[in-house]
């Protein structure tokens, strides 16, 4: 027994005091930037829609979010009378504690790896817990658009969690990793441009990623658990004050966290030009910027659809995931195989080898023919699964005949 | 010793002890549901400790995000049984009791500590090799982490020497699949979409009317009945 | 973990997870409580193949595989069980296990 302990209590002690610090940043930088984040957002919608939004509290209104917080803060925390104490309680507790446990493995730029070998798989798995959460507060508050919010928020969360997780496979099939930092380094080839959205296998993923993704952290047109025109607030009915301030802040964290994945998986995370060039530290600073411009990108996207898109009905929500974005996410794993094998099968298939010349990152004409290949596949996809959704007359039930809606 | 393990062991150990006992005697179904997702995830935490970080991870997705949903959303599903009023345990439940503490206090844990020094033995020696070949292939340091099979081993695994139990297990999942939509099945998922309100009124008017008991749950009856 | 805790400890704490699950899985009237005692056992099932294979073999692959094969095949029995559940609360309006006795003579 003399080889153990492995890691000695003393370094378990700075581990522990690491940690700490690292959660408090994360803790800290989380509200701070989920506040900007609601600013940004209601700035750039009144811009949208003509309007100004908030501009008087500080310059350009940016400590408006510090004056709501400070409401929030004082106000008077209900519960409701018949509810269920303990689970009313924990249900922001465990959305919180979901969403801050994703941020643990985001690699911020190149200045901070995280070192978890099954990082992406960690990210989707504590941000299914939100379901729990969800869940916890639709049946703990005893109010029936409370319990019908949370149960429309686990349907779809249920029912997007696997276009997600299968948009994700492509990714994974292409740097043969688990790591979110080794997906990162993988896509640093070509001056930093070697991003994984470049490739038609990789486009189609991140835009099925993304619309899922939109699903995920219930932004419009998937807000229907929330949808304050049909069932009031949906699972935050009965929650005010510090209490639905925690969900907001878990709600908006949960999208910054789905951005900085989106900009690591399929942007190239800290990726760009003249980041190698410049060193470890400045380059990491520059890397830094780079994810941060990415992520931000993404934001705005989503508030761009906010602002344009309206809300979907629950039976549109359901039958898009699995009738459209499923099948083509299938579709999309297939060919990424082809276009995996077409890249770098050398000595496998010595039949490409003879066609296309040694598997290089050099050799454009297997990148082409791959290119070629896998746009018409997954274009064929996209029009079959259209092809196929198209209502035919003839399938309609009696009831729809008796509505007169066959005509 | 090391202290910290052995507290994050204990720890764990009580969660998840605690918490299946909460599941099994809570009379509040739903909170015993809860519950028993607090014990997934320290059976999680449990592997991680173990070094088996996919499986881990796996057990948070599988069971505390799908299957503990699963169980939640039938109990929703199913009304009238949330309620403490109704005994929740069998009126002989004191022989179960006694048959699982005869299982763990007269098989399980004799044999268990009776085989446990010579497995304790292999233990030692397994990790022994491991921590050589570990310097080795360090190059005579002792490298900080010593790896154990991990998720490459695992996915070569399944894609090589497990591929028929693998292929089979999927093949189960299918035809469970199948068969949970089969028999959860209700004749108004016949309809392609939810109607609305007003469709709904109109059906009633020209007497399409869905046959309800007088608990207002749907019957399931066919639809040509109903016409 | 190998080393300061021995490998009778955490098997007890399996054996203890299986006992609790088959209690619940005997004594509950409630079909769901059921599956959770099942689920529980299951779950104890699991710990022991991966204590055995860190301890044993780790750098086999063996309980690892054999752990994702039983995730898959509680996950099927946890489908197909809720989905029977439900069918019976259609048909008997109670998912008590001992008011569903029409099979008995």
């Amino acid at each position: 027994m003399t080889y153990w302990p492995v890691i000695a209590v003393d370094a378990w002690i700075g581990l522990v005091l690491v940690s700490i610090i690292k959660v408090t940043l994360i803790l800290v930088g989380g509200s701070l930037g989920m506040m900007f984040l609601t600013w940004y957002e209601r700035r750039a919608i009144a811009y949208m829609q003509d309007r100004r939004g908030p501009n008087r509290v500080g310059p350009q209104g940016l400590l408006q979010p510090v004056s709501e917080a400070i409401k929030t803060m004082t106000k008077e925390d209900i519960t409701p009378l018949d509810a269920d104490r303990v689970v009313h309680f924990l249900a922001p507790v465990v959305m919180l504690g979901a969403t801050v446990l994703a941020f643990a493995v985001i690699p911020w730029g190149n200045l901070f790896p995280s070192s978890l070998r099954v990082g992406v798989l960690f990210i989707f798995a504590v941000t299914g817990l939100h379901t729990v959460g969800m869940l916890m507060a639709g049946w703990g508050s005893n109010n029936k658009f409370a319990l019908l919010g949370g149960m429309r928020g686990v349907a779809q969360m249920v029912s997007y969690e696997i276009p997600l997780l299968m948009a994700l496979l492509p990714i994974i099939l292409l740097s043969g990793s688990l790591s979110l930092t080794d997906i990162v380094t993988r896509q640093g080839d070509w001056y930093g441009f070697g991003w994984y959205v470049f490739s038609p296998v990789g486009l189609t993923a991140f835009i099925t990623f993304f619309i899922a993704a939109l699903a995920e952290g219930e932004r419009t047109p998937f807000d229907i658990p929330e949808a304050d025109s049909e069932i009031v607030a949906g699972y935050l009915t009965e929650y005010g004050g510090m209490k639905f301030a925690v969900f907001y802040l878990s709600n908006y964290m949960t999208n910054l966290a789905l951005c900085f994945i989106m900009a690591s998986l399929f942007l190239g995370g800290g990726n760009g030009p003249g980041v190698t060039a410049l060193g470890t530290v400045l380059g990491g600073l520059l890397s830094l910027v780079y994810f941060f411009i990415k992520a931000l990108a993404l934001f705005f996207l989503m508030v761009l659809i906010r602002g344009t898109v309206p809300r979907l009905r629950v039976d549109q929500l359901m039958g898009f995931a699995w009738k459209f974005l499923l099948p083509i996410v299938l579709v999309n794993v297939f060919s990424t195989a082809i276009w995996v094998a077409i890249t770098r099968w050398g000595p496998q298939a010595q039949i490409f080898t003879d066609w296309f010349g040694e598997p290089a990152s050099d050799n454009y004409l297997r990148y082409g023919v791959a290119i070629v290949v896998t746009l018409i596949i997954n274009l064929l996809a996209v029009y079959a699964v259209m092809r196929i959704n198209r209502r035919q007359p003839s399938d309609l039930t009696e009831e729809e005949i008796a509505l007169g809606l066959a005509g | 010793m090391n202290y910290v393990v052995l507290t994050i062991f204990f720890l764990l150990s009580a969660l998840t002890l605690g918490s299946g006992i909460m599941v099994v005697t809570v009379k509040n179904i739903i909170h015993a549901a809860l519950w028993l997702i607090s014990t997934f995830v320290g059976v999680a935490a449990l592997y991680m400790l173990m070094e088996a970080e996919f499986l881990a991870i796996v057990q948070v997705l599988v069971y505390a995000g799908a299957v503990s949903i699963l169980v939640l959303f039938a109990i929703m599903l199913t009304r009238q049984i949330t309620g403490t009023g109704t005994r929740q345990l069998h009126s002989r439940w004191w022989v179960a009791m006694l048959t699982a503490a005869a299982l763990f206090g007269g098989v399980i844990v004799p044999t268990v500590w009776q085989q446990g020094s010579s497995w304790d033995k292999t233990a030692s020696d397994a990790q022994a090799i491991l921590v050589q070949q570990a310097t080795e292939a360090n190059g005579g340091t002792r490298p900080e982490i010593i790896p154990v099979a991990g998720t490459e081993e695992l996915g070569a695994a399944l894609m090589g020497e497990y591929l028929l139990p693998f292929e089979v297990v999927s093949l189960l999942l299918t035809a469970a699949l199948i068969g949970a939509i089969l028999i959860a099945f209700e004749e108004r998922t016949r309809r392609r979409r939810v109607l609305t309100l007003a469709e709904e009124l109109a059906l009633r008017k020209r007497g399409i009317v869905e046959p309800h008991d007088e608990e207002g749950a749907v019957v399931p009856v066919d639809a040509e009945q109903a016409v | 973990m190998v080393g300061t805790i021995p490998i009778a400890w955490v098997l007890t704490l399996a054996a203890g997870l299986f006992c609790i699950g088959l209690f619940g899985a005997l004594s509950r009237r409630n079909t769901v409580g059921i599956l959770m005692g099942i689920e529980l056992m299951l779950n104890s099932v699991n710990i022991n193949l991966v204590a055995f294979w860190r301890y044993l073999r780790p750098m086999g692959t063996a309980g690892l595989t054999f752990t994702v094969f039983t995730i898959a095949v509680a996950a099927a029995e946890v489908a197909v069980g809720l989905a029977m559940v439900i069918a019976i609360y259609r048909a008997r309006q109670t998912i008590n296990a001992d008011e569903a006795d029409t099979l008995k003579g």
